[in-house]
């Protein structure tokens, strides 16, 4: 195989691999939005509330899985 | 909702749609070109009386600036006047709305004494965050270019210093208006030919070597003959016949005799010399060797490259002008949030914020935040608030990086969404529009709210607050 190719090769190979860590963030947006459903049916009265702290919960979940995004970013197009 | 698809709207929506289909097929793709650091201009676009270079980045920072400024003071220019009655406008209304709003919901969270500086930091970040994440919804942004071929720096040992080439070996010239051509003059060679090249030119200079060696030997044989002969006096019959045959195995008989090693290496020389040279005058015209050839791909025709010619701006679709360069686009304008150095300047600003409204509020001794040996000297268990203090330290620092990434990574992939979408379909993209439109007031509230959350924090001294814990437990 010639050198090019490896170098892809091993780049879209790390790249995958990286993103691995956007599973968590999965979950904990999954985890965050179900706490907040069943709040929110609880006490409809606080929905307002609850959304607003539910968005800021899956923004901060959610930078997890995109810290894992730029390392694959990095990967794919900045090193050489 | 029935009355938008009513009356001129509909036509319009109809006009857009033909337009994305027809330019889809009529004009030739060129290649989303992704690069995590902002785009440097073309040669010749330097920031004034400097020598730095504008970055596309740079232009969206300085726009989201002057977009700030004009808010600021056309807001200003319509706020009523003390116990004026006149209701304000519909712009300025909206405005006052999202201020009282948000200062609600920062009043909520840190409604201390240091609300207004932990206010305005928040609204200043949030405004700068949010203008800059909604530049990549403006059509033509991200989108309208110089465009040129598709070129990467390369680094050259010889001269020391980077050259903006094609990913054929072309050094890329700047003409009128942004139109970029290439220097047509040069043959591209792959690296393997290049290194076939050096193998026979080596190979030539060898039998060069030994050509002058062997004629040399020859020469040096014939002297030595006609020396011999001379003394003899032999007839002129017998001469000629021996020369010849002296001729014949002149090189084996003679293979002591001593020969000029100088002028040998000069034949040798003169050989790779000429090699030399030739890959020069190559360098000297524009033309590299040993870059990556992503030009090597299915559908890419060798270009003619007899003449220096400039490649026009839309070559007409099909046409062979059009396959022979890989063109790629380099915005006049990239959204800011999609370059580190913006994000990361936002994070240092912020924790810098954060640190000093933590030093108003507690003065030094906000320090014991950090270096927290106060206990230590009553039990050795104090040792675990030292370690927590340098956590802490660590801690705040991380700030900038937790800050500055997550909002560059947000905003960049979305941009690499829309633009991925937009290549795959042309009508298609709309709803990620709608996505990247609430990603972008996102994050830029996360981005504010986080560092007023982490401002009121700083405020809040440690040891009371556990000596507050203690007398509520108790």
């Amino acid at each position: 195989m010639d050198p090019q190719s490896t170098i892809i090769m091993g780049k879209a190979i790390g790249a995958g691999l990286a993103m691995i860590g956007a599973a968590g963030g999965g979950i904990g947006i999954g985890l965050a939005v179900g706490g907040a459903v069943q709040a929110m049916g609880r006490n409809p009265d606080h929905t307002a509330t609850i959304q607003t702290n539910m968005i800021l919960g899956v923004a901060f979940a959610e930078a997890v899985a995109i810290y894992a995004l730029v390392v694959s970013l990095i990967i794919l197009f900045v090193l050489n | 909702m029935n009355s938008f698809w009513n009356g001129k709207r509909r036509f319009v929506a109809l006009f857009m749609f033909l337009a994305g289909v027809f330019v889809a097929l009529r004009v030739p793709p060129v290649i989303p070109f992704i690069q995590l650091p902002g785009e440097n201009f073309p040669e010749g676009y330097n920031v004034p009386f400097t020598d730095i270079r504008i970055t596309n980045t740079l232009v969206a920072g300085v726009i989201v600036w002057v977009i700030l400024l004009l808010l600021i003071a056309y807001v200003a220019r319509r706020r009523p006047k003390d116990g004026s009655t006149v209701p304000p406008g519909g712009f300025y209304n909206m405005f006052e709305a999202l201020f009282e709003g948000l200062m609600g919901f920062i009043g909520g969270i840190a409604g201390g004494p240091h609300f207004r500086i932990i206010f305005n930091t928040f609204m200043t970040i949030f405004l700068v965050v949010l203008i800059a994440n909604w530049m990549e919804l403006v059509p033509g942004i991200d989108t309208v270019g110089f465009i040129h071929p598709h070129v990467k720096e390369k680094y050259d040992a010889d001269t020391d210093e980077y050259k903006v080439v094609t990913t054929d070996g072309y050094e890329i010239y700047q003409g009128f208006l942004g139109i970029s051509y290439v220097n047509g003059q040069c043959d591209w060679i792959s690296p393997a030919d290049e290194a076939a090249a050096d193998e026979a030119a080596q190979a030539r200079a060898d039998a060069a070597a030994i050509s002058a060696q062997q004629a040399q030997i020859e020469a040096a044989a014939y002297d030595r003959y006609q020396a011999a002969h001379a003394e003899h006096g032999a007839e002129e019959a017998d001469d000629s016949h021996g020369d010849e045959a002296g001729d014949d195995h002149g090189s084996d008989d003679h293979a002591d005799i001593a020969v000029d090693s100088d002028s040998i290496a000069a034949a040798k020389n003169e050989v790779l010399d000429a090699r030399t040279a030739e890959k020069q005058a190559r360098r000297d015209r524009g033309c590299y060797t040993g870059v990556a050839p992503s030009a090597w791909e299915d559908g890419y025709v060798e270009p003619d490259k007899s003449e220096k010619k400039l490649i026009p701006l839309h070559p007409e679709p099909g046409s062979e002008e059009a396959k022979q360069v890989p063109w790629v686009v380099l915005p006049f304008v990239r959204v800011a949030s999609t370059d580190l150095n913006m994000t990361l300047t936002l994070g240092i600003i912020a924790f810098v914020m954060i640190q000093y409204v933590g030093f108003k509020a507690l003065g030094i001794g906000y320090l014991t935040k950090f270096f927290n040996f106060g206990t230590l000297l009553k039990s050795p268990l104090g040792g675990i608030d030292v370690a927590v203090g340098l956590l802490e330290l660590i801690g705040d620092f991380a700030k900038i990086l937790s800050f500055s990434f997550r909002l560059l990574g947000n905003i960049f992939a979305g941009s690499i969404l829309l633009f991925v979408m937009s290549f795959l379909v042309p009508i298609l993209p709309w709803p990620f529009f709608i996505l990247e439109f609430f990603v972008g007031v996102i994050q830029a509230l996360v981005f504010g709210l986080l560092t007023a959350i982490f401002m009121q924090l700083a405020t809040v001294s440690h040891h009371h607050d556990d000596d507050h814990d203690h007398a509520e437990a108790h």
